[in-house]
């Protein structure tokens, strides 16, 4: 995304795909391998349906026959009730698909990871039976004699493929652009850390909900055309787990999060299935599902990304060897240790400066446990102001209440004077609020330079993003490593990416969440040269820690919290004497030897 | 080339193709092919029918059938009107889903064009999506499916030689009920429902809802189930409670066959207390032996296509020792009959040609052979492809195993009613 892509070199793989397999399909005459032909597309379509809600957003969904069985029957029962034909049928299937996708989404995108996953298994198997209750057990597309086209049927079965094909290149398209489009950023940004998408200001319920619905828009429509190679539509052959799972399997053998990831699984699996079937299925029954099976499990334990994944690692190895020069890791690094050197004097901001963020009695309980209670403060524009207190006294949530995470049970926080008590974390970020993570949870196969652009959602347009992106990537030191992969970065220079992401939202302050967790000494210096030089440049910086060492040498002011309360508040050299915050550290008997 | 079991030479086509270029030379290639397979060959028949999955096991049954069929027809002579010509059966699996059902038709269909007429594929829906591929193929295709829709939908080349479901409850109902009042003086009036969700087993009861009180009988209770159940308790109390002088129980799945009768057993409703009439053969499946003592099924009906019925005796006999199954059952029996309707066909139509085959189908009316394989005993169909004389089959669990017991023609047992 970083490094754009022209038009042509974006779609022109896919144009020569479709075309390649549209034409190696005309020469087909058996009419079983050319069902096996139209099926593969099918199954492609559907696996990208499914990668483009689950792949791209992490949100597996174990449901998404429901989409697909919704498209079929409506294409199915238009036909038989209404005489409507498939070509009209197919378009209703899709909306249908999508409002079905929204309705589901509403509910259950309140759940998360694995309740999202379960959630989602109960819908095609709630539909199931409501359309066997229903009593459309069967329903069988007529035959028509005359004018078969008219209702998309054709005796020469090359026409099927043909159509699936144009569907397969639209789709594929459309995928394509998505991922390379902002709201392809937004989506990874969400795959990637969803709290920390919120935190950049991507609006994620929004997003997903728009997603959700292009996925059943998708599935709705292949699940029509399906209808159409069917003939007989039954609850179990649309509704079925082998539905959901045949989506999952496609997408997860090929490669997730890939437009070439369903389509390489398809391409596979869906001739090797009913090849299998064909040689074995009268002879050994039974056995092709074993084989099927045994040959799953083997890419899974090869390739356990997907076969995309593994074989692009393997190009990028061999050509990697060849291109990796001691030089460029020279410069790399040295891009990371400069800016600690050149990091502009800034002079500590005085009592008198205007208030920014203010926290006004803010408290908060989970059950009997109060995290939070009446925690007052002001942070003033401009300073570092760092958070301390021990573990578990309640400076993560308080970070989560500032940030729009968790909403307070009581008090109020203001930004520049205004009431933001409860506002979401995207609208936050908007207003100039940005935020890193205690745990860093960066999409370890794109690059930095993608990594840190999936912060910069305040931008209009990609181009802006990428500028924003690059602009960020200076100010921490990561200039040097834009075209690494996240995955192979130390642990500083994932920090950095973690501060770079959050810069490039443009904040004006800036909440550090312990970023000097499990760094070293010298790690530690790079790490504070950087946030003086953010602070230098005028943004203000609230940093939580729990160990005092490197923060004394950083911040202005200390607010100390213990038990969820403020113990004490003022400039390090006055917070580090005080006998209370040395006993809530260490224990009485250590301020008592303070005291002496 | 190969050798089949009986001695019969059965060159395969790559074998008469590198013959035939050795023979080119010589002038001497003759017209191989269709001719020869006409002249005493072979005639390929097709059996696609689940032979992996949940379904296998039916599957299997029919294939048995098949074989034996196979084996009799080119005992007896083949095809006389082709010079004698064997069969040869081809089978093609079904799998466990209507897609995969229909896939499997399309392979039989592109890889074999010289198939002249196959039998399948047990499942309604897998028969409905099969027949989908084979019309359009114009290859004839024999079922023992009981779906309304198979024969309902304009198509030529599909021959249903069951009952339809709708019509095997009309037609076996009123006569179980006057067979009731001749056994017990009384005709019973009232009458619960229970059944499972499948397609098959709702179109059974459809017509007992509908035609309740046409049938003099009162619905006290109704009850449906998606199948599997974990337990029977609920609905065979509720059946205690409702206390029905017949139920109408259609079942498809073995496990609930087992619980449902074992409950009813417990609840002491087993054993024709509560006379009980399922549709279907998981009901008389020889796995029930396995999974529930036999005694338990007693007095147990279930109304079928087709059933071990008189006359047959010889053929069951040898069905039994070479497959070691205690009875032959539907799908043994209707598949070996159909087997044999299509070497009448083939021998009327005096040609191994598919279309000439669907047409000899269209107009065969017999009596004779294949006839003594179905209730009715006629094999003539009707316009849309609906056996004429077929009606439902009556079939009651007595001394451990399911006897027939309707059409008096075909019975081999009286049916018995108990007396409350």
């Amino acid at each position: 995304m970083f490094r754009a892509l022209s038009r042509a070199r974006m779609i022109l793989p896919v144009v020569a795909f479709c075309v390649a397999y549209a034409v190696l399909a005309m020469f087909v005459t058996n009419s079983y391998h050319q069902l096996t032909l139209t099926l593969v597309a099918v199954w492609a379509i559907f696996g990208l349906s499914w990668n483009l809600l689950s792949g791209m957003t992490g949100l597996i969904s174990f449901g998404h026959a429901a989409f697909f069985g919704l498209g079929a029957y409506t294409v199915a029962l238009l036909f038989v009730k209404l005489g409507l034909t498939p070509w009209a049928g197919i378009p209703v299937a899709a909306v249908l698909g999508g409002l079905a996708g929204l309705l589901i989404g509403l509910p259950t995108f309140r759940l998360r990871g694995h309740y999202f996953a379960l959630a989602m298994l109960a819908y095609p198997l709630a539909l199931l039976n409501v359309f066997l209750w229903l009593g459309h057990q069967e329903v069988s597309l007529p035959l028509i004699r005359e004018r078969g086209w008219a209702y998309m049927q054709f005796t020469d079965q090359r026409v099927y493929i043909l159509l699936a094909i144009g569907l397969l290149l639209a789709t594929m398209i459309a995928m394509r652009v998505v991922e390379r489009s902002r709201y392809g950023l937004a989506l990874t940004a969400i795959k990637q850390n969803e709290a920390a998408a919120e935190a950049v200001g991507i609006d994620t319920r929004r997003l997903k909900l728009i997603t959700i619905t292009a996925s059943g828009a998708v599935a709705g429509m292949i699940g029509g055309f399906h209808a159409v190679i069917l003939l007989v539509v039954t609850p179990e052959a649309v509704f079925g787990m082998l539905i959901s799972a045949q989506a999952l399997t496609v997408a997860m053998f090929g490669g997730v999060g890939t437009v070439w990831g369903p389509v390489i699984g398809a391409v596979v699996l869906i001739p090797l299935g009913e090849t299998l079937h064909a040689q074995f299925g009268a002879v050994l029954p039974g056995i092709q599902g074993v084989v099927f099976g045994v040959a799953i499990v083997a890419v899974i334990l090869l390739a356990p990304e997907g076969v995309y994944w593994k074989v692009a690692d393997l190009l990028r190895n061999r050509r990697g060897t060849r291109a990796a020069t001691p030089a460029a890791a020279v410069t790399a690094s040295a891009g990371t240790v400069a800016l600690g050197e050149h990091a502009p004097a800034r002079t500590p901001v005085g009592p008198g400066a205007p208030a920014i963020l203010q926290a006004e009695g803010v408290s908060r309980a989970f059950g009997g446990v109060k995290a939070v209670q009446e925690v007052s403060f002001s942070v003033r524009q401009g300073e570092i102001l760092g958070i301390i207190g021990p573990n578990g006294a309640g400076k993560t949530t308080l970070f989560n209440l500032l940030n729009g995470f968790v909403r307070p049970d009581a008090g109020r926080v203001l930004l520049d004077g205004r009431d933001v008590t409860g506002l979401p974390p995207n609208r936050l970020c908007r207003l100039g609020v940005g935020r890193t993570f205690q745990v860093v949870r960066p999409f370890a196969r794109m690059s930095v330079a993608d990594n840190v652009m999936s912060g910069a959602q305040a931008a209009d347009s990609i181009d802006e993003a990428r500028a924003l992106a690059r602009a960020a990537m200076e100010r921490v030191g990561l200039g040097g490593l834009i075209d690494e992969r996240a995955g192979t970065l130390s642990n500083l220079d994932l920090r950095l990416m973690e501060l770079a992401r959050a810069l490039a939202g443009g904040p004006r302050l800036l909440l550090l969440d312990e970023t000097f967790a499990g760094l070293g000494g010298p790690e530690v210096e790079k790490l504070l040269g950087v946030i003086r030089g953010i602070a230098a440049e005028g943004v203000t910086v609230v940093i939580i820690e729990h160990t005092l060492h490197a923060m004394v040498r950083l911040v202005d002011r200390f607010v100390v919290l213990d038990h969820g309360a403020v113990l004490a508040e003022g400039l390090p050299e006055e917070v580090t004497a005080n006998p209370a915050v040395i006993e809530a550290y260490l224990g009485s008997k250590w301020s008592a030897r303070a005291g002496d | 080339m190969t050798i089949s079991d009986k001695g019969v030479l059965r060159p395969t086509r790559r074998d008469l193709l590198a013959g035939g270029a050795a023979l080119a030379g010589a002038g001497l290639l003759p017209s191989v092919g269709r001719a020869q397979t006409a002249a005493g060959g072979t005639v390929k028949v097709g059996l696609l029918v689940p032979l992996s999955g949940i379904y296998s096991r039916f599957g299997q049954l029919m294939r048995m059938g098949a074989e034996l069929g196979i084996q009799h027809v080119n005992e007896r002579g083949g095809v006389p009107s082709l010079g004698g010509a064997k069969l040869e059966l081809k089978l093609f699996d079904a799998g466990d889903s209507t897609e995969k059902a229909k896939n499997a038709a399309q392979r039989m269909v592109a890889d074999n064009p010289d198939l002249v007429a196959c039998s399948g594929a047990y499942l309604s829906s897998f028969t409905l999506s099969a027949t989908e591929v084979t019309e359009r193929a114009e290859l004839p295709m024999l079922t023992l499916s009981y779906s309304d829709l198979i024969t309902t939908r304009g198509f030529r080349y599909v021959f249903q030689t069951s009952a339809k479901a709708g019509d095997q409850a009309n037609e076996s109902l009123p006569i179980l009920l006057n067979l009731a009042q001749q056994a017990t003086g009384k005709r019973p009036e009232t009458v619960a429902i229970l059944t499972d969700n499948t397609a098959s087993s709702l179109s059974f009861v459809q017509p007992v809802r509908d035609n309740a009180a046409k049938f003099g009988l009162r619905i006290v209770m109704d009850e449906t189930f998606t199948p599997p159940l974990s337990d029977a308790t609920q609905l065979i109390q509720k059946v205690r409670s409702a206390r029905p002088e017949v139920m109408i129980m259609p079942i498809t799945v073995i496990s609930d066959v087992k619980l449902l009768i074992e409950k009813m057993n417990e609840f002491g409703l087993g054993r024709g207390r509560v006379p009980t009439i399922g549709n279907g053969i998981a009901m008389a499946q020889s796995d029930l032996l396995q999974n529930i003592r036999p005694a338990q099924m007693e007095g147990f009906i279930t109304v079928v296509g087709n059933w071990d019925a008189k006359g047959q005796e010889a053929i069951i006999e040898e069905f039994k020792r070479a497959s070691g199954e205690p009875w032959m059952g539907q799908n043994s029996i209707a598949t070996y009959g159909d087997i044999w309707i299509m070497r009448d066909a083939l021998e009327k139509a005096g040609r191994a040609d598919r279309r000439a085959v669907a047409e000899a189908l269209r107009t065969i009316d017999i009596t004779e052979g294949a006839a003594l394989y179905y209730p009715g005993r006629r094999v003539k169909f009707d316009a849309s492809g609906v056996r004429e004389t077929a009606g439902p089959v009556v079939v009651q669990w007595q001394n451990n195993r399911p006897v027939t017991v309707y059409p008096s023609d075909s019975a081999t047992a009286e049916i018995f009613w108990l007396k409350r």
